[in-house]
């Protein structure tokens, strides 16, 4: 057996596994896309010619919730990098138990999402959540989070950061620490402020994890589905109700697999295009395949 | 600085420990109410002794996340060994192939699967569950040891071959002892995964004595939309957190260095 | 299971290399490499980094496969066997001890793998420790050993073997300098003159000298000459082994007739008169000898002499005609003196 038959053999099983559950069912799902399934059709798939994908069209909560999903993905991943960026540099300075400071704020990651959202739910709660608490004591009136459609999603957002700024900031904290001191030594000998370097030495050189970081979080964040389903479900006139969430419901609300497998291609048509954009803007680094 | 940013991650999190630790009452008021008692074991007591009690969903949660840890390794180090001994566009292709599904939104699949599993017969199987779960985890995993097995010299192999050691001796006697830390932050980082995982668990399993943390809990919410019973869940989440706390806190060198290695060196 | 294949009539002792080549894509790595080393001989592969000397040890170790070409031991044809099966011991640049076992544990692994019998297993692994004055060693990690203590483990894994080759790939390089000295003739000792042959690979041309009975120079793939240090110095098959071998370096002086004319630095000798002019520029005192840089119409010399000798700023140099090597100024072949 040549060395490449061998290579190939060892990574047969695990190429399977994944071609099972990520190819097989995007495929499954373009396919179902094109059938009626649903209570009507007692479940079972016909060939409707199309149909799902003109409702789809014209089907004005679809357009709704791409532009929620889309504005939700772009501001979230926005904060993120900038409070990670923040997050990383302070974790990167050295000092006594930063590991403990690592790790207690790698926590909000850490934890199960629907657990969490639960918990900002009752933080957001009107009026006995420790918000409006807080609002309270400094006299103010209680303030519904949860009750308009702008500050529902908002205040979503500000969850999804909370949660997954660590991850970004890990990522980033990776970077940081690739970036040899010296460099950074001779910055400092040459006279530089810490606002020169970080603008001179450190961007530049964190680029390509900010780009593995924006790309990551941008799929994650288009896909995303446990927070609204818990903290929210679609919010107020449909304010917080993402692709994902809509595609569950069709499937496991209104029973309508096929509607629910159009959405679900859809979604990943939009992230595939969106990350070939962002593909195309950062190639360089990301391709790359390592050494 | 450092105190803002323990404020900001650790706050919400020490609020719920508060609510599970006092009376409605004194949740609502501030102060101890009629009973005249402010801190409780109650909520503890509550979600202890329901049915199914909490201790089944951790149970669950657990069996789960042992199954796809042990699944996800198997898996994942001869893929990983393969990957970093291969050159050329083959090894170009898988590795793009695994940052693709490293990135993807795993909720996406989830309609799919479900159909899969019900024509497998695999709904309702709590052990079932850890072949999605093993996917999905396969890329990051790979990607992470790959990166460990390009650290190892390339002599120490060879040395390996020299004497007579077959692929299978070598990895058990030689490699994957070396690889150890790389291992264990992996392994860390799949539980971690599976032990929050949402969106198939909630599709896979019905039967309430079956489900794992993340929809047991999301269900509790679900069954009282207006009326959360905020006390008794703030009390499942600090019990269903706490495996996760010691783990994050135990392992936090192995967990923050594989992840920063992996991706400094993938 | 290796000894129990036909013996031939007379086995060829030693080791014989016929047209081995390594060629990955559109690269050669060796190119039809022929040599033979008799037992107990120490054969030095001496060449610029990527000149296929290491191409060559892995194969003869079995780590890659050859793209053509045999490679014989004791007279058997072992191109097709896995390195397991070679009875061939390499000891490493890195050493590639494992880190994670002790040094009686770092002996065993390979004996424990064959499945020998525990109790010769550590009759041998004593009698390798003695030999090696490692045993109060033996259970140290690899990380608590001393450059020189590990160098010594990584032979004695080499010894352990009762290999019927031994390949050294730049043992010394990670050693200080005079440590490597120091060590040579302990090497010799311990390798050369029992019943296998010694291949040895060094970019150090002193090393090789020092180590080897004959040494085998490459370049890019090709072996350019074999023989004895001596032979080398004296006699170099062209102008690379000739620039190669010798420190500091032979002046290479254009000559008529698309020829170079080499002259080695010690071989330069200040003349009253009949030699080339040549203007001092720079001395280099070593302590036992001195380097001069000079000027001359025809480029810069390099000239050793003995460290008390003073000599003017001008002066005119000289040679004995027996010292000049003769080259083509385009193939780099040695020429017949004119």
């Amino acid at each position: 057996m040549t060395p490449s038959l061998v290579n190939t053999l060892l990574m047969l099983p695990a190429l399977l596994l994944l071609a099972i559950v990520f190819a097989w069912p995007l495929l499954d799902s373009a396919w179902l896309s094109t059938q009626a399934s649903s209570v009507l059709t007692g479940l079972s798939p016909i060939a409707n010619h199309g149909a799902n994908w003109q409702r789809l069209l014209g089907d004005t909560r679809f357009w709704q919730d791409a532009a929620v999903t889309l504005r939700f993905a772009l501001v979230s991943v926005g904060l993120e990098l900038l409070l990670g960026l923040a997050m990383a540099l302070l974790l990167h300075r050295p000092g006594r138990g930063r590991g403990w400071l690592r790790a207690l704020t790698l926590l909000p990651w850490a934890l199960p999402t629907t657990v969490l959202a639960l918990g900002w739910r009752w933080i957001y709660n009107d009026p006995y959540g420790p918000l409006n608490a807080i609002l309270r004591a400094f006299g103010a009136a209680p303030y519904g989070f949860l009750t308009t459609p702008a500050s529902t999603w908002l205040f979503t957002v500000l969850a999804d950061v909370w949660k997954t700024t660590p991850f970004v900031a890990l990522l980033l904290l990776a970077g940081l620490q690739s970036i040899p001191a010296e460099l950074e030594e001779s910055l400092v000998l040459e006279g530089a402020s810490p606002g020169q370097i970080l603008r001179r030495l450190t961007l530049p050189l964190l680029k390509p994890w900010i780009s593995l970081a924006l790309l990551f979080r941008l799929a994650q964040a288009l896909g995303v589905f446990d927070l609204v389903q818990v903290l929210t479900r679609v919010g107020p006139a449909g304010s917080t109700e993402s692709l994902a969430l809509y595609a569950y419901l069709n499937a496991m609300r209104f029973l309508d697999f096929g509607y629910s497998a159009t959405l679900v291609i859809a979604t990943f048509l939009l992230l595939v295009v969106l990350t070939v954009l962002g593909w195309l803007l950062l190639r360089r680094r990301a391709l790359e395949p390592s050494r | 600085m450092r105190g803002l940013l323990l404020l900001w991650s650790l706050a919400p999190l020490a609020w719920q420990l508060y609510t599970s630790l006092v009376t409605p009452e004194a949740l609502v008021s501030g102060s101890a109410g009629a009973t005249g008692s402010f801190w409780t074991l109650e909520n503890y007591r509550q979600v202890w002794l329901a049915d199914p009690p909490i201790w089944r969903y951790l149970l669950n949660s657990a069996v789960v996340g042992a199954a796809s840890t042990a699944l996800t390794l198997a898996l994942a180090v001869p893929c990983a060994y393969g990957l970093q001994r291969q050159g050329g566009r083959l090894r170009w292709a898988v590795s793009l192939a695994l940052l693709a599904t490293a990135i993807f939104p795993t909720v996406l699949l989830f309609l799919a699967l479900l159909q899969l599993a019900r024509t497998l017969g695999l709904a309702n199987n709590l052990l079932a569950l850890s072949l999605p779960y093993a996917a999905l985890c396969l890329p990051l995993a790979v990607l992470l040891l790959r990166a460990a097995f390009a650290e190892l010299p390339p002599d120490l192999e060879d040395a390996a071959r020299l004497e007579g050691l077959n692929l299978p001796q070598r990895l058990r006697h030689v490699l994957l002892p070396l690889l150890a830390p790389s291992l264990a932050s992996t392994a860390i980082l799949v539980f971690l995964f599976s032990w929050n995982e949402y969106p198939i668990a909630l599709t896979w399993i019905s039967r309430p004595e079956l489900l794992t943390l993340p929809p047991a809990i999301a269900r509790l919410a679900g069954s009282s939309l207006f009326t959360v019973p905020y006390g008794a869940f703030a009390a499942a989440t600090v019990l269903g957190s706490l495996p996760l706390l010691l783990l994050v806190l135990i392992f936090q060198r192995s967990i923050v260095s594989g992840l920063t290695q992996g991706a400094i060196k993938g | 299971m290796i000894d129990a294949m036909p013996v031939l009539p007379s086995p060829a002792p030693g080791l014989r290399i016929e047209g081995l080549s390594r060629r990955l894509g559109e690269r050669t790595l060796l190119a039809d490499l022929n040599l033979a080393v008799a037992p107990g001989e120490c054969l030095a592969l001496l060449g610029p980094s990527g000149c296929g000397k290491t191409t060559t040890l892995r194969l003869l170790a079995g780590l890659d496969a050859a793209s053509a070409g045999r490679i014989l031991l004791d007279g058997r044809d072992i191109t097709q066997q896995s390195a397991g099966e070679r009875r061939v011991a390499m000891v490493f640049q890195s050493y590639a001890l494992y880190p994670h076992l002790s040094v009686a544990d770092n002996l065993a692994l390979g004996l424990r793998i064959r499945g020998m019998a525990p109790k010769e297993r550590e009759g041998r692994i004593a009698a390798v420790l003695e030999l090696l004055q490692l045993g109060e060693l033996r259970l140290r990690r690899p990380a608590q050993l001393s450059g020189g203590q590990r160098q010594r483990v990584a032979l004695a894994r080499a010894l352990l073997r009762q290999p019927r080759l031994v390949l050294l790939d730049e043992p010394m390089s990670n050693l200080d300098a005079q440590l490597r000295e120091e060590l040579r003739p302990e090497l010799r000792r311990l390798l050369c003159g029992g019943d296998q042959p010694v291949v040895y690979v060094t970019h150090d041309q002193q090393e090789a000298m020092g180590m080897a009975d004959r040494i085998a120079v490459l370049r890019d793939g090709a072996l350019q000459q074999v023989g004895s240090a001596r032979e080398l110095y004296e006699r170099p098959a062209n102008r690379f082994v000739a620039a190669f071998l010798g420190r500091p370096a032979i002046n290479l002086l254009p000559a008529q007739g698309q020829r170079q004319l080499g002259l080695r630095p010690e071989h330069l000798q200040p003349v009253l008169h009949g030699g080339i002019a040549a203007r001092l520029q720079r001395r280099e005192w070593w302590g036992n000898q001195q380097l001069l840089w000079l000027e001359t119409a025809q480029g810069d010399l390099r000239m050793l002499v003995a460290a008390d000798q003073s000599l003017p700023e001008q002066l005119q140099l000289g040679w004995r005609p027996e010292h000049e090597l003769w080259f083509d100024s385009h193939s780099g072949e040695r020429l017949a003196a004119p």
